[in-house]
């Protein structure tokens, strides 16, 4: 750095400028100033000038080196020497330039922090539980509030899947518990036959609407679904290891004894088929509920809870859709559709594209099929269609028209394809 | 000595009154810091340098923390005694 000096001379001109006082005057104002300083650091004090700095003596120690020519050992003696602290005030001054950076701490892979981090991380899922339960318990005090005015009657949706789920819930237990295939097979059966049977009697029941029990015991309850997922992790090993054994031992009983042999061949067709048609009524994701209910050690303790549940109606219809809409759905798409109610109509000019009004209509181009289907009658090949020819836009389930399900886009390319081959 | 033990020094001194020794000294001290701030070294050949230097950004690292930091650059005072105070001061004895 290319510094300018100056000397004593200089500073007494400024200072006399400064001051409006003589040269002379300022000149020896400065020398009395350090020959002050320096006769009261000899005295052995510390000078303090305001706005400044403190002129404080400092002892070296005496320390011992060694001569560079003859390598002798030499003790250098203590001596004193002046430094100078510059006071705050003069210390921000000076820095300012600098003033506006602060220190940054930098992201090291040090071991400690390192250490640190896994500790939050193996803390982490910990805290989560115990933030859950202590939301599950709010919950269940506000219901205890709720439930003196407790409402008995529920809607029949909310009971029909919980009654299914827990028939099969009570006809799977002996099934997994005896291994015989032939058993698994009758059970099958028994649950497709008494699920109808079951159902209307419940639903029955439900409508007179004076029955707290049933609906205690079959409501849905919405802490059960969160609950669920945890069960269903820590039991699955034991799901796999019991599925293991049946299989084995039929397996066993397969190969060994001949007509057992006979029996379940012609048994398991039976079984696929019948497996098949009890998927389309209750979903894969309630099979594995059901799975984790009774594997679950304390069934005993979920319809006291659902008991508590039953006050907030809205809620129990609210969760209905998760296991609703696959059954609704597949009833939508499987009842031939009529289109009484249109909602407009629009004259086929060149350019006109059945496609562009389902976009415009329904917002997605994917379901021009039930434009079709509604003008059938007036459209000879959809490819091809006269220009004037009057479509008529039918109004249409908007359950049908979900451009956010995946099934709705299916149906509609399923009914496409049907279409354009033909 | 304090600020105002060293005013009273050198009105004694000087055989002036307090204020005005006082006025001077703040004068002096204002004249000082600004001809430091413009980067100019202030030498006093019987006393003293005073002068600006640069303090470069360095790593630091906590030591029991081991948290790593990086401290910026400063600009700081410096003082270097002259050679002259250096001989006045050295042969005094050490007071522990």
């Amino acid at each position: 750095m290319n510094k300018e000096k100056i000397s004593l001379q200089e500073v007494a001109d400024l200072l006399a400028s400064k001051a409006s006082v003589s040269k002379r005057v300022a000149e020896d104002f400065l020398k009395v100033l350090f020959t002050t300083i320096e006769d009261s650091l000899l005295a052995g004090e510390t000078v303090k000038i305001k706005n400044f700095g403190t002129f404080k003596l400092h002892w070296n120690e005496p320390r011992k080196s060694v001569n560079i020519q003859t390598g002798e050992e030499i003790l250098l003696a203590g001596y004193n020497k002046v430094i100078f602290v510059p006071d705050v005030i003069l210390k921000d001054l000076v820095n300012e330039p600098y003033a506006h950076l602060q220190p940054v701490e930098i992201n090291s892979d040090s071991s400690e922090k390192a250490n640190n981090e896994e500790n939050e991380v193996e803390l982490d899922p910990l805290r989560i539980f115990t933030e859950q339960a202590s939301e599950i318990k709010d919950l269940i005090s506000e219901i205890q509030a709720l439930s003196s005015n407790t409402r008995p009657t529920i809607s029949e949706e909310v009971t029909q899947p919980e009654i299914e789920v827990d028939e099969i819930a009570e006809l799977t237990e002996p099934q997994q518990i005896e291994i015989q295939p032939s058993e698994l097979i009758e059970v099958e059966n028994v649950i497709e036959e008494d699920i109808p049977d079951i159902e209307p009697e419940k639903t029955k029941v439900s409508d007179d609407a004076e029955i707290d029990d049933s609906t205690d015991d079959y409501s849905p309850n919405p802490f059960l679904e969160d609950i669920k997922p945890l069960k269903k992790k820590k039991f699955w090993p034991w799901l796999l290891i019991t599925l293991l054994i049946v299989g084995a031992t039929g397996t066993g009983l397969y190969y060994i004894y001949p007509p057992a042999n006979k029996f379940v061949n012609n048994s398991l067709i039976l079984l696929e088929i019948n497996f098949k048609s009890f998927r389309e009524t209750a979903s894969f994701t309630e099979l594995l509920n059901t799975v984790s209910k009774w594997v679950s050690p304390s069934p005993k303790e979920i319809p006291a809870l659902e008991t508590i549940i039953i006050p907030k109606d809205s809620d129990s219809t609210a969760i209905m859709p998760n296991n609703q809409p696959v059954d609704s759905l597949q009833i939508l798409f499987d009842t031939p559709r009529v289109y009484p109610v249109f909602i407009a109509s629009e004259r086929i000019r060149s350019g006109s594209r059945l496609t562009k009004m389902a976009k415009r209509y329904y917002g997605t181009p994917d379901f021009w099929v039930y434009i079709y289907e509604a003008n059938k009658d007036r459209i000879s090949n959809p490819d091809v269609i006269p220009s004037h020819t009057l479509i008529y836009i039918p109004k249409l389930d908007p359950r049908l028209i979900d451009a956010t399900n995946p099934r709705c886009i299916k149906k509609a390319k399923e009914l496409h394809d049907l279409y354009v081959k033909k | 000595m304090n600020h105002k033990e060293l005013i009273a020094a050198m009105a004694s001194k000087m055989n002036a009154p307090k204020s005005v020794v006082a006025d001077l000294l703040e004068t002096t001290i204002a004249t000082f810091t600004e001809q430091l701030v413009d980067n100019k070294t202030i030498g006093f050949q019987s006393f003293g340098n005073f002068e600006i230097r640069k303090k470069e950004e360095r790593l630091s690292v906590h030591p029991s923390t081991q948290i790593r930091t990086l401290t910026p650059p400063k600009l700081v005072v410096n003082f270097k005694q002259s050679a002259i105070l250096k001989d006045k001061i050295k042969d005094l004895p050490h007071h522990e």
